[in-house]
């Protein structure tokens, strides 16, 4: 996934590690592609001066820290139109996973519906179609989701 | 020295260089003081101008980037400070305008009363300056043109002055033509 999306175009992935992408981080590292930022917004911020730049950035994260940052996507990413890709851990989804993650991924996908970024939620077998759907979205100048279910405990 | 007179010193020394300009009283009086294409005015999004302009100087190598901040704003993304002072960018320029107050909610305290940004800077390698005065101010200004960075400038400002009016361009032009004059 993190091949297809770079060689499609996005050369900057910039975010606070999540352990549902962990493979992802780790691919990006060994391109040189990743940078870690202390808070999720911080990231968005990074984003947007790369998008003034006119370079493409995805912004990856946990769904506690998408939490965090509604303001920020709305204030900075939506309202000047950024066409920043986000790529969202989806804590939570399952509902034995831990106890702090149950209340807001429940409502994970109300969040994203309630501030209008539109998303879709990858899978093993539809991976390809929401990278270059995210793609298309960025080439029209919008923001976008990407969800990861985490389906697994450690 | 007060916020906007502070401001139009900087700004008219900076020129054409991008400045990426913290939400509130500050981008309003950038705007009414000096508003050029070259001006990126963060109206919302609170603490992120350093961020942004972190972006901007990473792609951007051979421009000076310089961010107008406020300490109400570095305050609430002190964490910035750290990825910047990692990354090491030498294009970046942080003024940080400081009335040690929320002025653009009323002026109530904030924590650099107690607290010194100076020696955050200085801990974050940001090579760091201090100035409570017009001539001090331009004179750091023109001492850092042949000083790589990231660069901090502790601007210590009076509370005082009407605030500046409000943007009148739409969020979406500020970053067209930003983009096209980067």
């Amino acid at each position: 996934m993190f091949d297809l999306l770079l060689h499609e175009g996005i050369e900057n992935f910039i975010g606070v590690p999540d352990s549902t992408m962990k493979h992802f981080i780790s691919q990006g590292f060994k391109k040189k592609k990743i940078l870690i930022t202390t808070r999720e917004d911080e990231a968005i911020g990074v984003a947007a001066g790369i998008s003034l730049s006119k370079q493409n950035a995805l912004v990856f994260m946990q769904n506690a820290g998408f939490a965090n940052s509604i303001s920020k996507i709305t204030t900075l990413i939506q309202l000047y139109k950024f066409p920043i890709v986000f790529l969202i851990g989806w804590r939570g989804y399952l509902k034995t996973d831990a106890p702090e993650h149950y209340k807001i991924g429940r409502i994970q996908p109300e969040l994203l519906r309630a501030i209008g970024l539109d998303s879709k939620t990858v899978t093993e077998s539809n991976w390809k179609q929401c990278c270059k759907w995210a793609i298309n979205k960025v080439n029209h100048s919008t923001p976008c989701a990407l969800i990861i279910k985490r389906e697994f405990h450690d | 020295m007060i916020r906007k007179d502070a401001i139009k010193i900087a700004s008219h020394v900076i020129a054409d260089s991008p400045i990426i300009s913290a939400n509130g009283f500050i981008s309003r009086d950038l705007f009414e003081a000096d508003d050029k294409t070259t001006n990126f005015y963060m109206i919302g999004s609170m603490g992120l101008s350093s961020s942004i302009a972190l972006g901007v100087a990473l792609k951007n190598p051979r421009k000076r980037v310089y961010v107008f901040d406020g300490d109400g704003n570095i305050l609430m993304n002190l964490g910035s400070l750290t990825t910047i002072g990692k990354l090491k960018p030498k294009n970046l320029i942080h003024l940080i305008f400081d009335n040690q107050s929320h002025a653009s909610t009323g002026g109530q305290p904030s924590n650099t009363r107690n607290i010194d940004l100076y020696k955050i800077a200085k801990s974050s390698n940001y090579r760091a300056f201090k100035t409570n005065s017009k001539i001090g101010l331009k004179k750091i200004l023109r001492k850092i043109k042949n000083i790589d960075g990231p660069i901090i400038i502790l601007v210590k400002i009076t509370k005082g002055g009407k605030p500046g009016r409000r943007i009148i361009h739409s969020p979406v032009t500020i970053k067209k033509r930003f983009i096209q004059n980067l």
